[in-house]
């Protein structure tokens, strides 16, 4: 064995460089994860301070003492807790919607070859593209006139539109991670094709649906313009929120934005491995 | 000849189903709700008589002259009779003609019955059909011009500065740093975070008694806190604006990037290394041309999202102080206090927003398209 340790002034150099390189690749994750995290640390300092200590000035920079007192208020300010309820109601039938819809869809885009997939593909792409604000104005006139307007039925049909693109390229490229191959082979030892796709291939795609839900989830419980414009009584937690803007004060809306953000960051948790499929295919 | 085989198309069914009913027809009913609805016309008779042939017919609001009056017997349900003037009036018609005919008294306002010269259209019949009025409000509303300059004044600030944050996140993950897939994690936490939680979180930054000042005042930099927030502060609300997209939305476009990045091959990125190309150079020549379907992507989703922006504007600066365009659809279309219950002009800035979205994507379209041609050839 050659000794390692003797090195030409030259070698030396390019070391230096290489760990120099390292250590401002390292500052810079660092810095961008700082500028990413620190507004947050500041809310929920906000979030868990007493109420005392958020209307002090200059306002402390950690929740220390920590206190319960600000959320707590935020919990219990009028309409807060219906919302919330309505907000979840919302979310769960946008995401048995979208999922139940869209897996299908997915499948077949994933496992046929068939005369109008890549403009079927391209049309969802594009509805991608063209959501909301859009979309409320005139569905709202048209609930108005089916008297299905202020419901949060109505609401999810519209949250379900908005995500079903994402869903169904997301379940597509979950179904395309799955071998053909083993769908045939249970079929050779004599599954019928839906007992292969049920015994074979669900469990293996399971998780991946699971994410497209979540994003489903987390999306309808962020949406608020259509919230605001489809709902009166029945409103969700983004829209109770941004009614009371005018009317409520700071502590409010900083237990408010960090009451919305615990159920997103825990969500993106979650499904933080799948955010590339969404992605993956659509540049290709 | 093969049988075509149905189960893709059965299974995609529900999918194409759902959009057309939830997302094709309302674009369609917008379109129409924007350019559909009541125009009110008074038409004018030849004859002093309700009866009589129609002469011409006026708009609302216009000013005619009276040339001659006379008073008739009105005579009510109840058997009585009131006296009623009917007044002939010239004046221009809807395209600009010279007419003249009588108009009932209740039509028109008129300051002095027996002696007035002049007189001005109040109220006609109306009509229902295409009308280009809801449009015309929403140009002639004081916050249109400034609506528009305000989202266009945050697309061009905003989205480089995403792409550049974004391109350097993409860089620093792909570079194979230990942590890499905690620092993925904590760069994508923003893309589960509302608009509107995004908007408050930066207004506990910027409000009068937020973190800046407290941080500023720690420091001794500054005695009394500063206010950001505020009907001259155009600018410091528009930078909180900013950094708050910039922090909320870059995510989306970090993610499509590194998933371009993961389709660039090793080895140019090592021949590169090898002949000595610095990291700019790498980036330029290699990384940018590679990645230029997905960056086409980003840009089209990012601009699009762009003309959308809502609540985060709303929770920083108020529903009035920096007018956007979502934020006039809103207000147009609301029913409460706050709002003109107007879902016809509503849908013009609906409509507006979609013309606008749709002509930038196709622009993007083109000019990415036309560089890659050029490069081929």
């Amino acid at each position: 064995m050659t000794a390692i340790t003797q090195l030409n002034p030259e070698q030396r150099l390019a070391i230096r460089r290489w760990r120099v390189r390292r250590a401002t690749t390292y500052l810079i994750a660092i810095l961008l994860a700082f500028w990413i995290l620190l507004p947050i640390w500041l809310i929920m300092t906000m979030a868990f301070s007493s109420a005392q200590d958020v209307r002090a000035y200059p306002l402390y920079f950690a929740p220390i003492p920590f206190s319960t007192e600000t959320m707590q208020f935020f919990i219990d300010a009028d309409g807060i807790l219906q919302s919330t309820l309505n907000s979840l109601w919302v979310a769960v039938l946008t995401m048995v919607f979208s999922t139940l819809i869209a897996t299908p869809a997915g499948y077949a885009i994933s496992r046929f070859v068939f005369r109008g997939r890549d403009a079927i593909r391209l049309g969802i792409l594009a509805v991608r593209a063209f959501p909301i604000v859009i979309l409320a104005v005139p569905l709202a006139v048209i609930f108005i006139n089916l008297g299905l307007y202020d419901s949060l039925f109505s609401l999810s049909l519209l949250h379900t539109a908005l995500v079903m693109p994402s869903s169904v390229l997301v379940i597509s490229s979950v179904f395309a991670t799955v071998p053909y191959e083993l769908e045939e082979a249970a079929k050779v030892f004599g599954c019928t094709p839906f007992q292969a796709f049920l015994k074979v291939i669900v469990p293996l795609v399971l998780p991946g649906v699971a994410a497209s839900a979540i994003f489903a989830f987390v999306t309808s419980w962020n949406e608020v313009f259509a919230a605001i414009l489809l709902t009166l009584q029945n409103r969700t937690l983004p829209a109770q929120i941004l009614f009371s803007l005018d009317k409520s004060g700071d502590p409010f809306k900083f237990a408010g934005a960090f009451f919305m953000l615990v159920p997103s960051m825990i969500f993106m948790f979650f499904i933080r491995r799948y955010l590339f499929n969404m992605w993956g295919q659509i540049t290709k | 000849m093969r049988k075509v085989n149905l189960t893709p198309y059965l299974l995609v069914l529900p999918t194409l189903l759902y959009l057309i009913l939830f997302f094709a027809y309302p674009m369609v009913r917008s379109l129409s709700l924007a350019v559909s609805g009541e125009d009110e016309y008074l038409d004018i008779l030849a004859s002093p008589d309700a009866g009589a042939e129609v002469s011409g017919t006026l708009a609302m609001q216009v000013v005619v002259k009276i040339v001659d009056r006379v008073q008739q017997d009105e005579v009510l349900p109840n058997g009585r009779t009131r006296p009623v003037y009917w007044f002939q009036v010239q004046g221009l018609d809807i395209n600009r003609n010279e007419v003249i005919g009588w108009a009932n008294q209740r039509y028109l306002f008129v300051e002095s019955r027996a002696e007035s010269t002049e007189a001005r259209v109040t109220s006609g019949v109306p009509v229902q059909g295409w009308t280009l009025q809801h449009i015309e409000r929403m140009f002639n509303d004081f916050r249109f011009w400034s609506a528009i300059r305000n989202t266009l004044l945050l697309i061009v600030i905003v989205i480089p500065i995403q792409f550049v944050i974004a391109l350097i996140m993409a860089l620093v993950l792909q570079s194979g740093i230990k942590g890499s897939s905690l620092f993925l994690y904590i760069y994508a936490i923003p893309l589960g975070i509302s608009d509107l939680a995004a908007g408050m979180v930066w207004y506990s930054i910027f409000t009068q008694r937020g973190f800046l000042n407290s941080f500023l005042d720690r420091l001794g930099l500054i005695d009394t806190p500063f206010i950001f927030i505020g009907n001259d502060k155009f600018g410091w609300m528009m930078l909180a604006i900013v950094l708050a997209e910039v922090w909320r939305a870059t995510s989306i476009v970090m993610v499509i990037v590194v998933s371009g990045l993961q389709g660039i091959p090793r080895d140019y990125m090592e021949a590169g290394e090898i002949f000595g190309a610095t990291l700019w150079q790498r980036i330029w020549h290699i990384i940018l041309p590679i990645l230029r379907p997905s960056l086409q992507v980003a840009l089209i989703l990012r601009t699009i999202l762009a003309f959308q922006v809502f609540a985060v504007v709303v929770a920083i600066a108020g529903r009035d102080l920096i007018p956007v365009l979502a934020n006039e659809t809103y207000r147009w279309y609301n029913q409460g206090d706050a709002g003109f219950n107007n879902p016809n002009v509503a849908a013009a800035y609906a409509g507006l927003i979609m013309l606008i979205s749709l002509g930038i994507s196709l622009f993007y379209l083109r000019a990415l398209r036309s560089q890659s041609e050029q490069a081929a050839l």
